[in-house]
């Protein structure tokens, strides 16, 4: 009656198949973390004069990123680890980093999938249109940066235990990123503020996405943005694996 | 004899300062029952997890089907069918993709065919597109144990698997149980329920303050314990049953 460990790949193609099923079934919170960016992308036409398309797309791509790691990931680890979701896979012969990473895989193709949408969005609504190589390395610096909010939204479960904290906090750090954010880097909210922003999580995440989609732009300052964007994702996901429970109640 | 599917053998559970389980050692052979019982808080739970690999415990050797849980941590849990306390699937999923999630997690393959000789076996034919959440107490036990079968494993824990089904469903579970046994699965289940533990275990142990305090069969224990003044002083009717001895052991004082 023994019985064998099962192949790695056999594990995370299940995984996969499962956690890209509920994905699916919440596709209202899907429809809603690509709906908000776009529809600032739209409202946003007006800009594109003053600050150009690249300007608009990476802050509505940013903005799309955060949402994915603060409203979407976070919660649904919290919930699943709140209703013993975890634990029960983790009584299978399941190393629990497969767990992981097959959640993280389903967040991957959420940021391909949100980066084209602003594409196509952008594209028809404000008539911006990229080369080739913009449009890659824009998926590029995309999937960079949605390490950074997957990160930070990790490192959000990791320290908070209840499921219900997890939640409204993400909720207010993800109004604070966006609104400071946004308004810091049009200068609406002076001098200071503008430097912090361009500094903080947002800023270096839409201006690595900016001059990747217009790469006549990359210098080294944007090198330097990368490094931090790289930096602050190292950072949070560190955090948020050293401080994370697989169990809610211990 | 053949040597026991589980063997525990001085395990030692911390949670910081605090000793949860204290130099716990049982063993259970193939086609036995065996119930771990103990008040609220005994170590049970810590002591069903550390076999289930939940957690290391900081002393002591777990060896499950002849693996040892620290040395072969997946193939100990490969040979575990697990029915948790609070079992939770993802409530996205339905009944069937949730056993299919399951075989395939466990290296089984499911054909629709086979999938459907499961829910026919079970009485959820016409649930299974339906949500885990949907369903009643006694037909979430089912699914739960099926998935905790559902790799044919030489070892099944069960953690208080009849909480909250009514009568009915409890008698079927315990047929299932039984069914278990007789195919030769070794099964460890903690209860509360000491008309439970009397019914279907072959042996049990009870725990308290995270010490295994006495360690028989049901029948044996109240024959053992039948003349002790405590067990005497908790008899409710004349007639010494096991949840005497149980108190009798642990004391009438209501636990955290």
């Amino acid at each position: 009656m023994h019985t064998n460990i099962p192949s790695g790949k056999q594990v995370l193609t299940t995984l996969l198949k499962a956690d890209f099923i509920t994905q699916w079934r919440n596709r209202r919170s899907v429809v809603l973390v690509l709906l908000v960016p776009v529809i600032i992308l739209i409202s946003w036409k007006g800009l594109i004069k003053n600050f150009g398309g690249a300007f608009v797309i990476a802050n509505c791509i940013t903005i799309g990123l955060t949402a994915i790691g603060l409203m979407g990931y976070s919660n649904s680890i919290a919930r699943d680890r709140d209703k013993g979701i975890f634990q029960r896979l983790r009584v299978a012969p399941v190393p629990s980093w497969s767990i992981m990473v097959s959640r993280l895989l389903v967040q991957l193709a959420m940021i391909l999938l949100l980066t084209t949408a602003i594409y196509i969005a952008g594209h028809y609504f404000d008539n911006i249109t990229l080369t080739p190589v913009s449009y890659l390395l824009g998926y590029f610096v995309s999937i960079v940066g949605g390490a950074l909010y997957l990160g930070l939204g990790q490192a959000i479960v990791g320290r908070i235990n209840n499921a219900e904290t997890v939640n409204s906090t993400c909720r207010l750090v993800y109004f604070i990123f966006i609104m400071v954010g946004m308004f810091g880097d049009l200068g609406m909210l002076g001098n200071t503020i503008d430097q912090l922003v361009k500094w903080s999580p947002y800023g270096a995440v839409k201006h690595i996405i900016a001059d990747a989609i217009e790469p006549g732009n990359w210098s080294m300052v944007t090198n330097t943005y990368l490094m931090v964007t790289i930096g602050y994702a190292i950072i949070f996901s560190y955090l948020g694996i050293k401080w994370f429970k697989w169990n809610s109640n211990k | 004899m053949d040597e026991p599917i589980l063997k525990v053998q001085n395990l030692d559970i911390f949670y910081k300062s605090f000793q949860a389980v204290k130099q716990v050692s049982f063993f259970v052979n193939a086609g036995e029952i065996f119930g771990l019982l103990g008040p609220n808080g005994a170590g049970k739970t810590s002591t069903l997890s550390a076999i289930e690999g939940l957690l290391k415990p900081q002393n002591g050797e777990i060896y499950v089907a002849g693996y040892n849980r620290k040395q072969h941590p997946l193939l100990a849990s490969a040979n575990i069918g697990v029915q948790l306390q609070a079992t939770s699937f993802q409530p996205e999923l339905s009944v069937s993709e949730i056993i299919e999630l399951y075989a395939g997690i466990y290296g089984v393959d499911m054909p629709k065919e086979k999938l459907k000789e499961i829910l026919i076996n079970i009485k959820l034919e016409d649930a299974a597109s339906k949500h885990f959440g949907q369903l009643s107490g006694g037909q979430q036990q089912r699914v739960s144990l099926v998935i905790a079968m559902i790799h044919n494993p030489p070892l099944v824990l069960l953690d208080e698997p009849t909480m909250g089904l009514d009568p009915q469903s409890r008698r079927q579970l315990w047929e299932r149980i039984e069914s278990m046994r007789n195919n030769g699965h070794a099964i460890v289940l903690t209860t509360h329920s000491m008309e439970e533990a009397e019914a279907v275990c072959d042996r049990i142990a009870i725990i308290d303050h995270g010490n295994i305090i006495a360690i028989d069969t049901p029948q044996a224990l109240i024959d053992k314990h039948q003349n002790d003044a405590g067990v005497i002083a908790a008899s409710r009717k004349g007639k010494i049953t096991l949840e005497d001895v149980f108190i009798g052991l642990t004391g009438k004082d209501i636990r955290p």
